[in-house]
């Protein structure tokens, strides 16, 4: 689909992008006159043979979506970790107002403290809010509903606290994410064997790895010239 | 003498489900109309002819379900007839237009091509599931499933069910158009993170497919790399991608399409002829658009192009089939001579980048299917079935989580362009998940109601709006759709939370967004 999707961007693209046939400007002079000299008005070094892509203007018929907005709050206090790759963790939340107002009434002033993003790695371990291997906090902003996290750690396990901070140091937590694990973003240090026959009778055979897999050095800008505009599929080449 | 490695072609067939009932000419159904002429009829033309010389063959074919169910509606195959007739017509102009030119034989292969694509739709009954079927049938085909609207599951694992409901309603409906149940599955963009495939144990699918570094970075390290399935611990296999035959393919420097006999894309005539000439094929608003109709090779990297030479090009395709044979068989030889059992090498492709994108794409297919059956002996196509019924014991691993998208991982479907939408997709999973444990056994226009919001929630999490949004060019339809079906969810939520159900918008939705009619909304239950 999206080497199909891909052309129909350029397609759409390239609607006012106008290329003419010189050999054939003659042959439909004719027909599309004042439209071939409104168009050499306009883009002078075109006469030639010409192919590229332009900006888009104007508009496309469109259908009749709905006009409402999505509610930009639904009403559930909600804390919910993504990881988008090796190296990046997404979060995205939403604090109802009753729980601010319970917080406030708790803790103090909402207006004395600051929101923070507490990052806890808890891999391997199971996290009871105390014993995180290690945290960093991110301080944020009262009006973000939503971060991206770099943690720079791959096949790490994470739990994110929003939270608030006081100037006396104090970190009052008002929601807990739920865990997540980065992806590996190398070959395995695990090298021992387990071999599993699908009707479920297991043998482990301890081997060396053996074959080296094809290396790459890649060049995902030069794709994009000639192919389908290398995105989503196979839009890159690891190295191993 | 026997063969000392296997080679799995996989092609993945997906379009997003548009059909827009209100407006004949809307421009993202024409999507489905050259995928159609261009990819798979063409696909179709080489199986109807490799059956007719009885040459065997294996290939593997994830067909999505909005893909199948788009083949299947009746609308959208008038649609694409009107659309084919059309197309004809302007074959025909254009073989006046450009007789004594050097454009004429190209022009000569259009009027061909389409008048054999009316010939085939038209003897399939319009439905093109009914030839992919029969080629299942016939044992020559492996059709394999993808998630119900091509979901980009391991973002939406935050709801376990829902991505549960996307797989069983895939299987339900494969086996409804196929007959039989899919043994496979194509993860929508070769997207995996831990747990999925538990799901996918659920429905007996056998195996899935990973990006190269899904299998190589796998822990424990995977002992034959991508050359062999692995088993992830619920015991579904995992075939990795080759990445040396997939660059091939794929790679503008040194693959196959970049070549310059073959067929330039960007020119077309629905950009570079007289408006008044091409008017009536192009967007009855006046909007110029692709017409398929191109008539210049690749020639170079300048601006500057040369006629399109037929003949030339095939000739090209042919050499390419016997270059990418002939890697495959030093590849198999090497590998052959390290490994104590026969190697696979797997090749996942988007279906459309054939024939679509790269118009020699299924002339080179259908050469390379001719040259492995007749003209060496190391290499046989195969189908993930077929060599795990050979191999059944496969070294245990977990994969890792990846993706095919650009850099691997997630961030194509999650970046700043499109991460607002998971807020109200998990949102909405939480909601559909709580309707179907709140009214477990629900019937008439309740029932009608709930499995409209199913299918409400499924298009909203098509992996097509991300990606769209992602690539920054016709953002405006994605995020469109994505709201559109998120607010007919919402609001069917509230009538249904409300009782008071409005028939005849619901009516109105179930007539527009009409795919997977034997849907069940209570797939969403907790622990059904």
């Amino acid at each position: 689909m999206t080497t199909l999707f891909l052309s129909w961007a350029i397609i759409i693209i390239a609607v006012f992008s106008i290329a003419f046939f010189g050999a054939r400007k003659s042959r439909l002079k004719a027909a599309g006159q004042s439209q071939v000299e409104e168009i050499n008005r306009v883009l002078p070094d075109l006469k030639e043979e010409f192919s590229t892509e332009l900006t888009p203007s104007g508009s496309l018929p469109e259908y009749q979506f709905p006009r409402e907005e999505l509610p930009h709050s639904y009403g559930i206090d909600r804390l919910v970790l993504l990881a988008r790759d090796p190296y990046w963790l997404y979060a995205y939340w939403e604090v109802t107002a009753t729980k601010m107002a319970e917080f406030s009434s708790t803790h103090g002033a909402w207006e004395t403290s600051w929101p923070v993003l507490r990052v806890y790695d808890v891999t391997g371990i199971t996290f009871n809010g105390q014993n995180a291997n290690q945290y960093i906090d991110i301080g944020i902003n009262d009006q973000a509903d939503n971060w991206h996290i770099n943690t720079g750690e791959p096949d790490r396990t994470f739990c994110v606290d929003l939270g608030r901070q006081f100037p006396d140091g104090r970190f009052i937590t008002l929601l807990r994410s739920n865990t997540v694990t980065t992806p590996r973003a190398s070959l395995s240090d695990r090298e021992d064997e387990e071999w599993m026959w699908i009707e479920g009778i297991y043998r482990s055979i301890r081997h060396q790895y053996g074959i080296s897999s094809p290396l790459f050095a890649e060049e995902i800008a030069e794709r994009a010239r000639t192919i389908p505009l290398g995105v989503s599929s196979p839009g890159h080449w690891p190295e191993y | 003498m026997r063969k000392k490695g296997h080679l799995a072609m996989v092609l993945h067939a997906h379009l997003p489900y548009i059909r827009h009932p209100e407006n004949e000419f809307f421009l993202e159904e024409r999507w489905l109309y050259e995928a159609i002429t261009e990819t798979y009829i063409p696909l179709i033309d080489i199986f109807d002819r490799l059956e007719r010389e009885d040459i065997d063959f294996a290939l593997t074919i994830s067909l999505s379900p909005p893909l199948v169910s788009m083949f299947a509606d009746s609308l959208l195959q008038q649609r694409y007839l009107n659309h084919l007739n059309k197309q004809i017509e302007l074959a025909d102009k254009e073989v006046q237009r450009t007789s004594y030119t050097p454009f004429y034989e190209t022009a000569l292969v259009y009027q061909k091509r389409l008048n054999q694509s009316r010939r085939i739709f038209l003897e399939y009954n319009c439905n093109l599931v009914n030839a992919f079927k029969k080629y299942q049938d016939s044992g020559k085909l492996e059709i394999i499933t993808c998630a119900a609207t091509h979901g980009y599951l391991p973002l939406l694992m935050t709801e376990p069910e829902a991505v549960r409901a996307q797989i069983a309603t895939a299987v339900n409906l494969h086996k409804r158009y196929f007959g039989r149940d899919p043994a496979g599955i194509w993860l929508p963009e070769c997207a995996y993170t831990a747990g999925l495939d538990s799901i996918l144990k659920e429905f007996n699918l056998r195996f899935f497919f990973l990006d190269t570094h899904g299998v190589m970075f796998a822990s424990h390290r995977p002992r034959y790399g991508v050359f062999a399935p692995v088993y992830c611990p619920s015991g579904v296999a995992a075939f990795g991608r080759d990445p040396e035959s997939s660059k091939q393919v794929w790679s503008a420097k040194e693959g196959y399409p970049g070549d310059y006999d073959y067929r330039e894309f960007y020119r077309d005539i629905g950009f570079d002829l007289d408006y008044d000439y091409v008017k009536p094929y192009i967007h009855p608003d006046g909007i110029r658009i692709n017409t398929g109709f191109k008539y210049y090779r690749i020639t170079g990297n300048s601006h500057h192009k040369e006629p399109y030479n037929p003949g030339q090009a095939r000739e090209k395709a042919s050499l390419h089939a016997g270059n990418f044979m002939f890697n495959r068989e030093l590849q198999i030889k090497h590998l052959s001579s390290l490994m104590d059992r026969l190697p696979i090498i797997v090749t996942p492709y988007d279906a459309e980048l054939f024939g679509h994108w790269w118009f020699e794409g299924p002339q080179w297919l259908e050469y390379l299917i001719r040259k492995i059956r007749y003209d060496q002996d190391t290499v046989e196509l195969t189908t993930p079935s077929r060599y795990l019924d050979q191999y059944p014991c496969n070294q245990v691993v977990t994969p890792c989580a990846s993706s095919w998208g650009n850099k691997g991982y997630n961030e194509v479907w999650l970046c700043r362009a499109n991460d607002w939408i998971y807020r109200h997709l998990h949102l909405a999973a939480v909601r559909m998940v709580e309707l179907a444990n709140c009214y477990p056994e629900a019937s008439g226009l309740r029932r009608r109601a709930l499995n409209q919001s199913a299918r409400e929630l499924m298009l909203a999490q098509s992996s097509d709006w991300a990606f769209i949004m992602s690539t920054g060019t016709m953002v405006d339809y994605a995020v469109k759709r994505t709201k559109t079906h998120l607010q007919n969810f919402l609001k069917l939520y509230d009538e249904i939370k409300n009782n008071y159900i409005n028939e005849d918008g619901l009516k109105a939705l179930e007539d527009k967004n009409n795919l997977f009619q034997s849907i069940d909304y209570s797939l969403y239950r907790r622990n059904a």
